[in-house]
């Protein structure tokens, strides 16, 4: 049933790549994303079929208000009419062919030279077989990024900080300004607020669930947090207004950073992490990896808090 | 034929009813000519169609864990769905889409794109 | 089973729908169905193998998949009063 999914999933994507009109792209490339976060979940890869899901809300939005930025910034927009035509469809079709062929050579060779005997099984023995007496937890991707290859991690999260840092001082204002932003002509209507103050707990509780629970099963710091920042949008539709002082989010989450780095330094200090083996018992184990995955949580809640806030602001001001 | 047979069968029963329910909304979807009948017909059968199916799921897992985060998932989608549904044609209406014609909340406005792009 | 089969054929209609729909907001109707759709594929799926955790992806989905639909009607609507406001771009 993967397969099918897949013949799909081609599909989908050929029409992205022929379509003209850009909101068009958006929805299509929504749905691009839904079924390719489910053909991760059937293939085995449930911690990234997470992450792409919670990304994929957010690509959305991203896209949606730099689009809206760039045309409302352009003096004279082009007719839409002027692109919509068969022929340049006809004309993207043929530029396509090339990788296309390209694409069924590499498949082609990758078909034929597919190794028959495994490779080494040294590395497979050491993580796969091993990951719960070393890091401890029962998520083995879990144990990877935080046990592992933990410095990977870390340099994950530098370049989120830098990416915030570099945004929020691209569009820096005043405060004042910001706080006085153009509201929302429509605003919401008294049903919909009335419904995402329901889901609005709904969604925090998870969130928080899925950052405890990482270690367990699929979850972890990055879905968590993505989840978290939800709510924060979710409270931004519902009041519409910026009272959450931006600066100091962007403090908290140069604070939280830090202490990610220390958190770390420690764990190799004192044994904790999966390279001294002789070292805690399991239960200090489990207590290191909720306090990495409540602290990545943070970062990353905060950092997507930051963001989203940032382009808002840029948008309506 | 215990009761544990019983319960899978009425489940079954139940899951098979709220496909047909999404079936029937699909027809809907193709054979009525305008936007907002078509939201209608598709919100309202697919909220109670994914409604009778998780009710069939759970009557078929018996009383578990995984009834309860299906319980979860029923409330999400009892509130969500309608939302949506209700924010999108709140948007067409804002935007003046019409109706067969008939205009519809705004009422004059020229020189736009009918499809709203 | 048979039901993961029926709801892949109304995917594959509802692409059908989204992509030939005339309107904007016909293939916002449209992402919104799919992602319904993929929420009982998941619940479909984590009851043929038995396992209770495959759940947490339909509730994430269903919480997050709404944010995505709800801003772009948002700034359709947005976009089509600045338009008849006189602003020449919408804004």
């Amino acid at each position: 049933m993967t397969q099918a999914l897949l013949v799909l999933w081609i599909l989908c994507a050929i029409f992205i790549i022929l379509e003209n009109r850009i909101y068009r792209v958006i929805i299509y490339f929504g749905i691009f994303s839904l079924i390719t976060s489910l053909a991760y979940l059937l293939l085995g890869a449930p911690d990234v079929a997470m992450a792409e899901a919670a990304i994929s809300a957010f690509c959305t939005i991203f896209f949606i208000i730099c689009i809206e930025k760039y045309y409302s910034s352009r003096d004279n927009v082009k007719k839409e009419e002027e692109r919509g035509s068969k022929k340049h469809l006809f004309r993207g079709f043929v530029k396509l062919l090339p990788p296309l062929a390209l694409c069924a050579g590499l498949f082609v060779l990758f078909v034929y030279f597919i190794p028959d005997s495994p490779m080494s099984t040294y590395l497979k023995y050491q993580y796969l077989m091993r990951f719960m007496q070393d890091v401890g937890g029962e998520n083995a991707v879990t144990a990877i990024y935080l046990g592992y290859r933990v410095y990977d991690t870390l340099f994950e999260a530098l370049i989120l900080v830098i990416s915030v840092v570099a945004v929020s001082h691209m569009s820096y204002y005043e405060a004042s300004q910001v706080k006085d932003g153009k509201h929302s002509e429509i605003e919401n209507s008294g049903m919909a607020i009335f419904t995402m103050r329901l889901i609005c707990p709904i969604i925090i509780i998870f969130g928080a669930y899925l950052i405890m629970n990482g270690h367990i099963s699929a979850g972890g710091g990055f879905q968590g947090g993505l989840a978290v920042a939800t709510f924060f949008i979710c409270r931004y539709l519902i009041y519409d207004i910026y009272d959450i002082p931006v600066n100091k989010v962007i403090k908290l989450e140069e604070i939280v950073f830090i202490s990610i780095i220390i958190v770390t330094a420690f764990a190799v200090f004192l044994g904790a992490a999966a390279y001294m083996p002789t070292a805690f018992l399991p239960f200090y184990h489990n207590i290191y990896l909720i306090i990495m995955n409540v602290l990545i949580g943070m970062k990353v809640a905060c950092g997507f808090f930051v963001l989203f806030y940032r382009y808002i602001a840029i948008e309506r001001r | 034929m215990g009761i544990e047979n019983i319960r899978h069968l009425i489940g079954n029963i139940i899951i098979y009813i709220g496909a047909a329910f999404m079936v029937f909304g699909v027809v809907g979807l193709f054979r009525l000519k305008d936007f907002y009948p078509r939201i209608l017909v598709a919100s309202k059968i697919d909220t109670v169609g994914v409604l009778t199916l998780i009710t069939g799921f759970a009557i078929r897992h018996g009383l578990s864990f995984f009834t309860g985060k299906l319980f979860l998932i029923m409330v999400i989608m009892l509130i969500l769905n309608p939302l949506v549904a209700h924010i999108v044609a709140r948007s067409a209406y804002l935007s003046g889409h019409k109706v067969n014609g008939i205009a519809g909340g705004t009422p004059a406005l020229p020189e736009l794109d009918e499809n709203g792009e | 089973m048979i039901v993961f089969w029926v709801m892949f054929a109304l995917l594959a209609l509802y692409m059908v729908r989204t992509i030939k729909g005339p309107a904007m907001w016909d293939r916002l109707l449209g992402l919104n169905l799919i992602s319904t759709k993929i929420i009982v594929i998941i619940i479909v799926v984590a009851s043929i193998y038995g396992k209770p955790f495959l759940l947490d992806f339909a509730i994430i989905y269903a919480l997050s998949g709404f944010i995505g639909t709800i801003f772009l009607a948002l700034f359709l609507s947005e976009r089509r009063l600045g338009k008849q406001r006189g602003n020449k771009d919408g804004y």
